[in-house]
């Protein structure tokens, strides 16, 4: 009884345990109802992977970080990177240098050689004091040595987490990233588009359904106007502006977005010969540098701009010139920047602005999603006046235009994105509290007959999914070459690799695996000059099976022990020991030896020995009995022929020391003493006489 | 049980002709490479046209004309019309291998084995993959998954694995496990123990030298001939290897400061750098990492001039420099025409980078010892003029007559018009109507009466299949090491020969090489002035490998270490085949097959194999212990059904005994190395390890084969009864894991 007690409870606890390996926990540690800072942590089977990396834009210094402190950083395998956005890239360098983070970073081609770039830019345009600097230029350069690259479609593993990653539109080189672990599959979405443009590729329906899904939802449930009618709003805004003698400024994102204004704008000034005296200005410092990069990864993008790639590169604009600084620029009439950041914080198009806002010619392009907090987001509900940055206020005179060519999925697209995929779980993130309660409001009702979970987890918030993962494995080999029957036992090696399962014979291991196995042979001399026949006699007494092999010539005679043991006389003066090893054979040719070894000893001194021996324990044996009982019932007398006689409360119980039996009257003593007896005699001499004599 | 393969060379096998296997996936019938040689000798694709319409899917694996070059050819002419899968840059530059070789014949010969529409059709539909791509196959081939992989030789080189039911086969040809500057090794080592790999025995028999040993000499042979104002002409592919041979000159260049211009010649020579520029990605670490650090696109060439056409060749002013330009066999292009040109000259070199194709002029030029003197062809296009050209417009007219009264004819008179009519409706696309219909014409079963416009030069009989150049036609007078030559003869000849050329450089060459590559695209009815005429060779010939190919000595360390359990070898000599089988059946694994073309083999596993849910009550009791990637536990288990029919292993309750198994992978040295740290005396002595001063352990059998033999190692460890006997012991068993 007491031996299977503690099992219920080990079994409890184990299964405690997988139950928790089966426990998927995804935790939001930025851009959980909110954009920016974009950074998702997933957990499962005790492989961790983290989606993304950024920082937020409106704030700065380490405020601008995802909760990393809610991590161990050394615990992830795997971080991806889904686009070169600062929302989603730029703490990376910060992660990877500043903290213990020791996994492996993968990002696509294009996404690796713009977020140097991105990145360094970033460090030297924010004015922030030295202590708030989260990294400096040397952090990225080192950074880029530990960023692995992916290309779209290739499988990759790492540590048991398969992952590929599909086109996501976007920017050039987004990806969407679709992890596996143990069959069970995460899609990240990252910032996607379903839309195809000038220059990028719709992103991709993936060929499986993933069981979680973590989408963006930036824009909730708004709709984007059709490209087309943008397009012209936006050509249209800057025709009229500029033929009234106005400037536009575009302040937009370096990269990205930006290349497709400027496709759309040089396309424009091509087919209006008339504009060819309006310069336009990409003023970025980026600009030229990162330009080599698209003309290079042209791969990356659609089929339009591949097959105008046969002819010329269409990232060769021709009406379109570089601006490197605002000391550069002469300001001497109609004209058309485009400058950078795109929040208009700081930089260029911040000077820009300053310098423009307050003539009513003039007009501002805001082409894409504003996050909350900045100056852009600001004009956009057109003030009347505005601060500007040397902190005096100016009238807002300057028309302003939100016209949105930002590549964030609107509501239809996410809804006829998801009615493809039906993930039994989605996950929101990446948008601002309002937009993503609505959008999950109306994904609800849309989804109402279907069982379809979805979340919306607030930062470090996390969510517990429970996936019941069936193991399989496959029996290969010789193990195999008959499937057996219910009922039959299958017995062989496991072999696990990464989440697979193979079951083989031993013989079979070095076939599939690049393990091998080995058989060793242990051979031993032991010194004996005695007849060889006493060790066979001696052998018989203690192993079942002694057998003599067949005398080979001029070999001498050799014996088999338990099927184990070859013992061997050598010469006159050594016999040998010949077995393979393993834990029962090791233990019989101890014996073996022991044997041979006492042989040529005296034999009755080992006896008298041994007799001594036996005396003087059951002597002790007698002492430690008794002494026990007296620390169980108190009051015991040693009585006539080696009998106790024990005293409870006026009963006296006698016990038989060699019997175990117990003579007394009140019936619950008797009982107490023979237990206590027989435990403690099982406790004293855990082998009985009987067997060992 | 496991997938039934099949393997049937259609191609190349027991020697270097073009590539083109069949393989059979459980009735899935894959095309793998559909090469042709740079004579396109129908004859050759005589097993794929018996097979093509049976073809459920083609795979290529490497851009140049060995693995791809009958795609076109056979998708027009022989009813092949599966879906192809290749990487992009193998789609790319194998378009544009094409074109070059087409643009060139068609220079030369009323080429008209296939069109640029048949090229542009044929390599319309091919399903562009990534690297580790897991590509999953759907309708018959349901459950296939392909996946190319990087092999290194040539930019987007392939080798596929194709895996269906975990059962892996591996295509693996032509594969380079060395990094080059642009490309990276191949992954096949990382394949471990595939069933079925099949691979070539091409370079079985050759061992290279260090590469900067090659590469010194490469350059010092370049420059000395430059040096001594002679002129280097590398006749090199399309855009394969030569990628490799223009970094390796641009970096030198760069590095040294050298002026000698630079030259890459080929009709499609700027479109293939500008494409290669955008295949990064597809390139080696190095050169994406310097991308990504310095945006520096490494073909974006600084010393090497695009030229598309020779006319530009010959408006560079004269003095020493290097041309590189296709074919590589020197049969037909630019290559063709530099030859007969420079090989004159004492001072010129000719440096070939691969081994020329069989049976080509390249091939007869690197015999050992070279020959003295080769007969060539030298072909024209020249426009039509005078007479010829009313003749011409005539018979256009006649045509265009002929068109308007077919096209009033019943729909069931189309049908009925032959493929002549079918050429017709293909060609409004690029190529001029005119070409195509003279050849058709000419070759056409109802051709005819219009051989008056071609003059006496070049004249194919209307019965000929392939109108080859004539000098094919001679090809009974060649041995091993080319054409069999008299000497005497050519002495007489030297004078007559001077003067061709002295006729061709004066009179026609210049008017003839203006916009050759016009010439061919624009309408301008032109015909082919062929003249035969025997060069001189005089200038030095020197071949170095550059092929990139991974040699003798590396292959047979690959597949030992990839160790599959049956091995296909195909395309190599019938000495390097049967030189590699022998290798292989002894190193390697015991099955390995070398069939004939059209021998199908029975590749199918003999692996028996079945599938078992493991019950959580299974798993909970088990533990692992970890090895490097795997993860190994003995389970004793009883066999259960799962409601949906499935086996399932319960637990044991009471698990019968079994013998223990040692894992682990005993190196004597390492072992040494153990035994010395824990202050034990150890030391080799006799193939044994002598620890201690009386305990002696020895490894029986050879360990390193894999696949055959026992696969067991057999450790000895020997000794007096001691207590240092069993201290080395304990040690010895600390090397392994006891399940």
């Amino acid at each position: 009884m007491t031996s299977t007690g503690p099992a219920p409870s080990l079994k409890r606890r184990e299964s405690s345990v997988t139950r928790e390996g089966d426990q998927l926990i995804i935790t939001p540690l930025g851009a959980g109802n909110e954009v920016g800072r974009s950074c998702v942590y997933m957990s499962y089977k005790g492989k961790t992977v983290l989606f993304d990396c950024g920082i937020h834009p409106a704030y700065s210094g380490m405020a601008a970080l995802p909760y990393f402190d809610e991590i161990d950083p050394s615990t992830i395998d795997v971080l991806l990177v889904t686009h070169f956005h600062l929302d989603h890239a730029a703490s990376l360098p910060y992660f990877l240098e500043k903290t213990t983070f020791k996994g492996r970073v993968f990002m696509t081609h294009a996404t690796k050689a713009i977020y140097k770039l991105l990145l360094s830019d970033y460090v030297k345009v924010s004015k922030v004091s030295v202590e708030d600097m989260l990294y400096d230029e040397q952090d990225i350069l080192r950074s880029m040595d530990k960023i692995e690259v992916i290309d779209f479609h290739q499988t990759l593993e790492v540590n048991g987490i398969r992952f590929w990653c599909y086109t996501a539109g976007h920017v050039l080189g987004a990806a969407m990233f679709m992890v596996d672990i143990a069959a069970v599959r995460v899609l990240y979405t990252g910032d996607y588009s379903r839309e195809e443009d000038r220059h990028l590729r719709a992103a991709e329906s993936p060929q499986f359904s993933p069981d979680i899904c973590i989408i963006e939802s930036t824009y909730g449930v708004q709709l984007h106007q059709p490209r087309l009618v943008r397009e012209k709003r936006f050509t249209d805004v800057i025709h009229s502006t500029i033929s009234q003698g106005g400037r536009v400024l575009i302040p937009a994102f370096a990269l990205g977005r930006a290349q497709e204004l400027l496709l759309i704008l040089d396309e424009y000034w091509s087919n209006h010969p008339e504009l060819h005296n309006i310069p336009i200005y990409y003023a970025s410092p980026l600009a030229k540098r990162c330009m080599a990069v698209y003309q290079t990864y042209i791969n990356a993008m659609n089929e339009r701009i591949r097959n105008q790639f046969a002819n010329s590169n269409p990232f060769d604009f021709k009406h379109i010139s570089p601006l490197k600084s605002i000391e550069n620029f002469e300001d001497v009439g109609p004209s058309v920047v485009m400058a950078s950041p795109s929040g208009l914080q700081s930089g260029l198009s911040r000077q820009l602005f300053d310098m423009w806002c307050s003539d009513k010619k003039n007009a501002c392009v805001i082409p894409g999603y504003v996050v909350e907090g900045t100056l852009a987001k600001t004009i956009i509900n057109e003030p009347k006046e505005v601060t500007l940055m040397n902190g005096l206020t100016a009238p807002l005179n300057m028309q302003v235009h939100y016209i949105s060519f930002s590549a964030h999925a609107d509501f239809a697209q996410t809804s006829t994105f998801l009615k493809e995929l039906m993930p039994p779980n989605i996950i929101l993130v990446h948008g601002e509290a309002t937009e993503m309660g609505r959008l999950k409001q109306k994904l609800i009702t849309q989804f109402a007959d279907r069982n379809i979970k979805i979340m919306s987890p607030k930062n470090c918030q996390s969510v517990e999914m429970y996936f019941n993962s069936e193991k399989m494995a496959k029996a290969i080999g010789r193990l195999a070459e008959k499937t057996p029957e219910a009922g039959e036992t299958v017995s062989g090696l496991l072999v696990k690799k990464g989440f697979t399962y193979q079951i083989m014979a031993s013989e079979d291991l070095h076939v599939f695996s690049q393990l091998s196995t080995a058989n060793i042979t242990l051979r031993i001399s032991v010194p004996y000059s005695g007849a060889f026949g006493v060790i066979k006699h001696r052998l018989k007494q203690i192993y079942e099976s002694v057998e003599s092999l067949p005398n080979e010539e001029s070999e001498g005679p050799a014996l088999l022990v338990h099927d184990q043991v070859t013992v061997k006389q050598e010469s006159e003066s050594h016999v040998s020991l010949q077995w393979s090893s393993d834990p029962m054979g090791d233990m019989v040719s101890d014996s073996v030896v022991a044997v041979i070894l006492n042989i040529t000893r005296d034999i009755p001194k080992v006896t008298a020995v041994a007799e001594t021996a036996k005396t003087e324990d059951a002597k002790t044996a007698e002492k430690v009995i008794h002494a026990l009982l007296v620390s169980l019932f108190g009051d015991v007398k040693t009585g006539e022929e080696g009998n106790i006689l024990v005293t409870v409360d006026g009963n006296v119980a006698c016990l038989d020391v060699k019997t175990g039996e117990v003579d007394c009257e009140n019936e619950s003593l008797k009982e107490r003493v023979r237990t206590a007896f027989r435990r403690i005699q099982s406790a004293v001499m855990p082998i009985p006489f009987s067997v060992s004599s | 049980m496991g997938t039934s393969v099949q393997v049937t060379p259609l191609c190349g096998v027991y020697s270097e002709n073009p590539l083109c296997y069949l393989l059979s996936i459980d009735g899935f019938n894959f095309l793998i490479d559909c090469g042709w040689n740079d004579l396109f000798d129908p004859n050759l694709l005589q097993p794929l046209a018996k097979v093509s319409s049976t073809i459920d899917a083609i795979l290529l694996s490497h851009s140049d004309t060995l693995h791809l070059g009958a795609l076109p050819y056979a998708m027009k002419h022989l009813g092949l019309s599966a879906p192809v899968y290749s990487t992009e840059p193998v789609y790319r530059l194998g378009l544009l291998t094409m074109y070059d070789h087409y643009l060139s014949r068609k220079q030369v010969s009323e080429f008209d084995l296939f069109t640029l529409d048949d090229i542009d059709s044929a390599f319309q539909n091919v399903t562009r993959l990534t690297y580790s791509q897991n590509y999953h196959l759907t309708g018959k081939g349901e459950g296939i998954v392909i996946a190319p992989h990087v092999a290194g030789h040539l930019l987007g080189g392939t080798v596929w694995k194709i895996t269906k039911d975990g059962e892996d086969v591996i295509y693996a040809v032509d594969f380079n496990h060395r990094k080059e500057r642009h490309l990276n090794g191949t992954v096949l080592e990382s394949f471990v123990r595939p069933a079925v790999l099949i691979t070539d025995a091409y370079n079985a028999l050759n061992n290279q030298p260090s590469r900067r040993q090659r590469d010194q000499e490469f350059f010092d042979a370049i420059l000395k001939t430059l040096r001594a104002d002679g002129n280097v002409l590398l006749p090199v592919d399309t855009a394969g290897r030569v990628l490799e041979l223009i970094l390796m000159l641009e970096q030198h260049w760069a590095q040294h400061h050298l002026t000698y211009p630079i030259f890459f010649l080929t009709y499609v020579a700027s479109s293939t750098i500008e494409y290669v520029k955008s295949f990064l990605e597809w390139m080696s670490d190095s050169i994406a990492k310097s991308f990504e650090h310095t945006r520096d696109n490494a073909f974006l060439l600084k010393h090497v001039t695009l030229l598309i056409n020779k006319s530009e060749l010959e408006k560079m002013p004269d003095g020493p420099k290097i041309v590189l330009a296709s074919m590589a066999s020197l049969e037909v292009g630019f290559s063709h025409n530099i030859f007969v040109e420079w090989a004159t000259d004492i001072k010129n070199l000719m440096l070939f980078t691969e081994r020329g194709q069989f049976a080509t002029l390249a091939r007869m030029l690197q015999a050992n010892p070279p020959p003295k003197a080769v007969k060539v062809t030298m072909s024209k296009r020249v426009p039509l003029v005078g007479e010829e050209l009313r003749a011409y417009e005539e018979e256009q007219n006649r045509i265009k007559k002929e068109e308007a009264l077919k096209a009033s004819l019943s729909k069931e008179e189309d049908l009925k018009a032959s493929h002549e009519s079918d050429a017709n409706l293909g060609d409004p696309m690029v190529i001029d109507t005119n070409n195509t219909r003279v050849s058709s014409d000419v070759t056409g079963p109802n051709g005819g009466g219009h051989q008056d416009i071609f003059i006496d030069g070049f004249v194919p009989p209307s019965t000929s299949v392939s109108p080859m150049f004539p000098f094919f036609e001679n090809s009974s007078e060649w041995d091993d090491f080319g054409e069999v030559i008299n000497p005497d003869d050519y002495i007489l000849k030297e004078e007559d020969m001077e003067q061709t050329i002295m006729r061709f450089g004066g009179d026609l060459d210049g008017k003839l090489d203006e916009g050759s590559a016009n010439l061919i695209l624009d309408s301008k009815p032109s015909k082919v002035v062929s003249n035969e005429l025997t060069v001189q060779v005089k200038c030095s010939l020197v071949y170095m490998d550059f092929e990139g190919r991974s040699d003798g000595r590396s292959i047979k360390s690959i597949l030992a270490h990839v160790a599959p359990l049956k091995l296909v070898l195909v395309h190599g000599t019938a000495e390097a085949t049967e030189h590699l089988k022998q290798h292989c059946l002894k190193h390697v694994c015991p099955h390995v097959y070398a069939p004939q073309i059209g021998e199908t083999i029975d590749v199918t596993s003999d692996l028996c194999a079945y599938k078992v849910q493991l019950s959580e009550r299974l798993m909970s009791n088990v533990l692992f212990k970890k090895l490097g990637d795997h993860e190994i536990a003995w389970i004793d288990a009883e066999v259960g059904k799962t409601d949906s029919g499935m086996l399932s292993l319960l637990p044991l309750s009471t698990p019968p005994p079994h013998k223990s198994v040692l894992v682990g992978d005993l190196k004597l040295a390492d072992f040494k190395q153990f035994l010395a740290s824990k202050g034990v005396q150890v030391e080799f002595a006799g193939g044994a390890l002598r620890c201690g001063e009386y305990v002696t352990l020895r490894k029986i059998g050879d360990a390193s084969q894999k696949g055959g033999g026992t696969g067991t190692q057999q450790v000895v460890l020997e000794g007096p009864l001691s207590e240092e006997y069993y201290k080395i012991r304990e040690y010895l068993y600390s090397q392994f894991y006891l399940l």
